[in-house]
């Protein structure tokens, strides 16, 4: 029985055996304890981030409301089908597993899209990860109902509803409220825009813009706790979403409407008119501004060509794209003219230099200056618009009559004072002291600068200065002298470049001459245009141009109220001052004022209109066409300006749609009896 | 000193007279291991709370009753006890002789599986429904072969010839082999081992098992190359040795990953009972059978997982310790046999859930929710009391 072999005692092999399991067990519970005693902390971690998963619940933003209450814009739910990336896509882009891809097939087929578009939408980086892409905004209850019902089909893939801008009175008012976009990877990176996350929409344009942080809200946050199904077992903690406060302005619906319908009919009829070269008028684009003449409020602000806002919502569309950024026909829609562009003044800007002579001490209100049909200086011939000699007159005739040579004999005479300046500083311009009194006065009236209206994008205008001059002089030069040797010697642009480039930084009389009647280098938006008038309606103070009027919370408590702030004074002697509202007051009443034929007919004895013609040469195009406006004149009570680019004379085109806006604040006569009637071509 | 058979017992016998004089004070309790008994209820009890746990937030979100898994558990307990009763009652030496029977019983079961009888689970033909009742076979055999395999080396006498390794192989591989065609890959490695360490106890020379061994090894080689072995096996497996293709391996490296989780946060003490999240949301799959470990390291730590494993080499222990007691070879072979199965099925099972062996579906003994099981191993504890009582 007993082995010779020791191998074959049962307890040596029973002990064999225990020594096998003992080492089995001890490996098993040398990994527990490296599991989770050594690593365990990462594990705790993974086990969190499995059954938690965050879901932002966006924010109501704000309406914009009038006055009166009537949205401009507000919030509509609208059905949206969306996909969870994570669920479909993996991280290159490619669908997990045959039933995503056949999921996106279905999606696509159902949303009556291309598999690509779908793919595209869904691969979006404008998008968080955080949260399902929207696919598709307004799809029909059916296509919900497919979604919802059918959800094995669609793995991955919600219906919800989301928030989405409404306009209720479309296209209305584009330009001011402007629209939302996609916030970009560039604004993302920027700390300013650290509570932002990837797809939040931005105010990109309008009051949505400047009004972003009270319109915006804050989102809110669920932290869920969900099963391995993706089941949602528990809020584990949840941050309500604190809607976006109302924001209360000043702008009139109505008169919008009214004023975007005038604008619009006016600069189309004006196209016309036939010129003399027998070419129509191009009227391409314009401006129109109705402010509340008392407090400096926005009633109304047009812009030509306009766009819809609601293209805006999900996204734009190729052909709208196009149209917005790339159409020739339609010049830059989504600019708005009224505080963005930058436009010669022309003739409405002769009661900045009027005045500005008058306060250098050149002449006085009252002086009688002559009105000849030319003016020579230095070899250069400079007409008046009006052939005949107009004889000696003062200011508020000037005004009235809007004498060019009036003007360009005072420009010449004050540009000789400040030549004698330059040359006591040995014409060292950085030691001398030169009163340059148009731009000082210009600065006044608020021009130059810009005058914080509460857009973006608010264009300061250009009021040019001698420093000014020698500055771009300075960057330009190196172009000019190098245009000057390569062009054709003698040719005209050979020698208008060779002109500049040796003396292009010199002020010289010419300049002088052609700002007093605001050409040349000067530039004004229409919001400054009538921001000025505005100041001249009440008596010199220049006040900030506003648009808000107050935020309110969603339960109705006033936040903030926005409200009449004089940013400057005119300091105008009462002479002058009366002097220059006598002027603009016989534009348009005295007969021989270069709109009264604009305003025949309208019942100027019970409502006195004050106001300036403008028409700006800037060749080779046809002038833009201006009209400044207040009435009544004796109790002012809203500014009008109107400019149309490329619109011929400002008694044309521009003062008969000032007389449209008029005749509806007024009541003259209803809008559905409006017709635009062409004005005579004084080209001022 | 040359230790022998004989010698062994004639040692332990002197000891046990003096045993016998102080444990006649416990005469009813005297031939039963209370250890044993102890320990393996203990077991169940853990096994029921961590099925209640596994199981309490899925039955209470279908709004089914939550002691729905533990009722069955319960059940199957209460016939567990009736096995082991019942299996320490008959003295085990008769079992030699019904060996036969009870081997062909099970084999006959086994092919039933395979049939349209049996009840096809997660791509594995394992279940017999039997009156409502699963039966799983393959938790019969491990009885039916370890007898068969012990009354042949019994019959060896310790010193088995080519012969009886022939016979003793031949009776192993064939329950082996139709396990396998369910599948059943880690209850097949479980026969393998049971084989081995028979041999091993039984005194078949050294040369025999380390050919066996060779032969296994082999055997696994030519089975994995003639992909004999199901693709989600395979897949379970090569996701265990880190292999390249995500999609044959995704759902074994999701077991994987989320077992270890679960196992990883439970930390040193645990989350407490029933705050496991892995557990209650359901990340881990089969976590009230195969995976029923996790929510035990999950809920209490190591401190839990290392007590489960310290009951389980008790067990061991316990059962070692009977197979050196016993009077005979059959005995030894018998005790041996169940801790050697014991052991592995632990090491296989609790291995997987830690990621240092393949995903294959094995249960924990006592613990996993799954009543053949239980009633085997209770049944197995009643052998091993049978050869316990028997011992004189």
């Amino acid at each position: 029985m007993a082995s010779s072999d020791s191998s074959s005692s049962p307890l040596l092999r029973l002990t064999f055996l225990s020594v096998l399991i003992i080492g089995l067990f001890l490996a098993l519970l040398t990994r527990l304890w490296f599991l989770q005693v050594l690593t365990g902390d990462r594990y705790l971690t993974l086990a969190d981030t499995n059954r938690s998963q965050i879901v932002v619940t966006e924010a109501p933003r704000g309406d914009i409301l009038s006055e009166g209450g009537a949205p401009l814009v507000q919030n509509r739910p609208a059905l949206t089908i969306s996909a969870d990336r994570q669920a479909l896509l993996t991280t290159d882009d490619t669908p997990v597993d045959e039933e995503a891809e056949l999921a996106i097939g279905r999606l696509a087929q159902l949303l009556q899209l291309s598999e690509d578009e779908v793919m595209e939408r869904l691969t979006s980086r404008r998008y968080s990860p955080f949260r399902p892409v929207p696919i598709a905004f307004d799809v029909t209850p059916e296509v919900v109902f497919t979604v919802q019902e059918q959800r094995e089909l669609f793995p991955g893939i919600v219906a919800e509803t989301l928030p989405v801008r409404s306009y209720p009175h479309g296209e209305l008012a584009a330009h001011v409220v402007g629209y939302l976009n996609q916030i970009s990877e560039a604004e993302l990176a920027d700390e300013r825009y650290a509570d932002y996350r990837g797809g939040d929409l931005i105010g990109r344009a309008g009051l949505e813009a400047s009004y972003e942080s009270y319109l915006r809200g804050t989102t809110g946050s669920r932290l869920l706790e969900v099963n391995a199904q993706g089941r949602i077992i528990d809020v584990v903690r949840e941050t309500d979403p604190v809607p976006g406060n109302d924001l209360i302005v000043s702008l009139d619906p109505e008169l919008q409407a009214v004023t975007e319908r005038i604008l619009e009919e006016g600069i189309v009829a004006s196209r016309d008119f036939v010129r003399d070269d027998g070419r129509n008028l191009p009227s391409t684009a314009g401006a129109a501004i109705v402010l509340d003449a008392t407090d400096g409020a926005v009633l109304s602000m047009a812009s030509f060509p306009t766009f819809d806002p609601r293209e805006f919502v999900g996204g734009l569309s190729e052909d709208y794209a196009q149209y917005l950024y790339h159409d020739e026909d339609v010049p830059q829609p989504t600019i708005n003219r009224a505080v963005q562009a930058r436009y010669p003044p022309g003739s409405v800007y002769k009661i900045v230099t009027g005045a500005a002579y008058v306060e250098g001490g050149l002449t006085t209100p009252r002086t009688q200056l002559p009105c000849p049909p030319s003016y020579e200086q230095g070899g250069i011939v400079f007409n008046n618009w009006n052939r005949v000699d107009e004889g000696r007159m003062d200011l508020a005739v000037a005004i009235m009559r809007s004498c060019d040579t009036y003007f360009y004999d005072l420009a010449y005479q004050q540009w000789v004072r400040e030549d004698r300046q330059l040359e006591a500083a040995d014409r060292d311009l950085s030691q001398a002291e030169i009163d340059e009194v148009v731009p000082e006065v210009a600065e006044r009236f608020g021009f130059g600068r810009q005058l914080g209206i509460d857009l973006p994008s608010e264009s300061s205008g250009y009021v040019p200065t001698r420093q000014g001059k020698f500055e771009t002089w300075l960057r330009t030069r190196e172009r000019d002298c190098r245009l000057a040797d390569e062009l054709e010697p003698g040719s005209y642009g050979q020698l208008i470049s060779e002109d500049r480039c040796r003396f292009g930084g010199r002020w010289r009389g010419g300049d002088a001459i052609n700002t007093s009647i605001g050409q040349g280098e000067t530039e004004t938006t229409p919001l400054q245009v009538a921001m000025s008038y505005l100041a001249v309606a009440n008596g010199g103070e220049v006040l900030r141009p506003h648009l808000g009027r107050a935020v309110v919370s969603p339960e109705g408590e006033l936040l903030e109220e926005f409200g009449r702030e004089v940013i400057g004074t005119l300091d105008l002697d009462d002479a002058t001052m009366a002097a220059i509202r006598e002027g603009l007051l016989r534009v348009v009443m005295d007969e021989r004022g270069t709109a009264n034929a604009a305003f025949e007919g309208f019942p100027l004895d019970r409502i006195p209109v004050a106001g300036k013609t403008g028409t700006a040469e800037q060749k080779p195009k046809v002038p833009y066409a201006w009209f400044a406006a207040y009435a009544p004149a004796d109790d002012p009570q809203y500014v009008v300006v109107v400019s149309v680019e490329e619109g011929g004379g400002g008694s044309q085109t521009a003062a008969p749609i000032v007389r449209g806006i008029f005749e509806h604040l007024f009541d003259v006569r209803p809008i559905d009896e409006y017709v635009f009637e062409l004005g005579p071509e004084i080209l001022d | 000193m040359e230790v022998g058979y004989g010698e062994d017992r004639r040692v332990r016998m002197l000891r046990e007279n003096v045993q016998d004089r102080w444990g006649s004070a416990y005469a009813p309790f005297r031939p039963l291991d209370p250890v044993l008994v102890v320990v393996a209820l203990l077991l169940t009890g853990i096994g029921l709370i961590a099925i209640y746990s596994a199981k309490l937030q899925a039955l209470t979100n279908q709004g089914l009753p939550t002691t729905l898994f533990i009722t069955r558990q319960l059940i199957a307990m209460g016939i567990g006890i009736v096995g082991l009763i019942g299996a320490s009652l008959i003295d085990y030496r008769r079992l030699r002789s019904y060996s036969v029977v009870v081997y062909a019983a099970s084999i006959v079961l086994l092919i039933l599986t395979l049939t349209p009888l049996g009840t096809e689970i997660n791509g594995s033909q394992r279940w017999l429904v039997l009156g409502g009742f699963q039966l799983q076979p393959s938790e019969l055999a491990k009885i039916a072969v370890l007898v068969a395999v012990a009354a042949i080396l019994h019959e060896a006498k310790g010193e088995p010839g080519i012969g009886s390794v022939a016979l003793g192989l031949v009776v192993a591989l064939v329950p082996m082999g139709l396990i396998f065609l369910q599948p059943d890959l880690g209850t097949s490695i479980v026969f393998v081992w049971l084989a081995a360490t028979l041999f091993l106890i039984g005194g078949v020379k050294a040369r025999y098992l380390v050919g066996l061994v060779v032969a296994g090894v082999v055997g696994v080689i030519v089975a994995l190359q003639m992909e004999v072995i199901q693709t989600y096996q395979l897949g379970r497996l090569t996701s265990f040795l880190g292999a390249s293709d995500p999609a044959l391996a995704q759902g074994g490296a999701y077991h994987t990953r989320q077992s270890l989780i679960a196992i990883g946060s439970g930390q040193f003490s645990g989350k407490g009972l029933f705050e496991g999240t892995q557990t209650a949301l359901q990340y881990v799959p089969e976590n009230h059978t195969d995976f029923i470990f996790t929510v035990i390291g999950e809920e209490f730590g190591f401190l839990g997982t290392a007590t489960v494993l310290a009951l389980f080499l008790l067990l061991v222990w316990r059962g070692l310790r009977i197979a050196v007691m016993s009077k005979d070879l059959f005995g030894t072979l018998l005790a041996g046999g169940i801790v050697s199965v014991l052991a592995m099925q632990v090491f296989i099972n609790v291995g997987m859930t830690v990621g240092i062996m393949p995903v294959t579906g094995l249960p924990l003994p006592f613990i996993s929710y799954g009543g053949t099981s239980l009633i085997v191993w209770f049944t197995m504890i009643g052998l091993l009391l049978n050869v316990h009582m028997r011992r004189f």
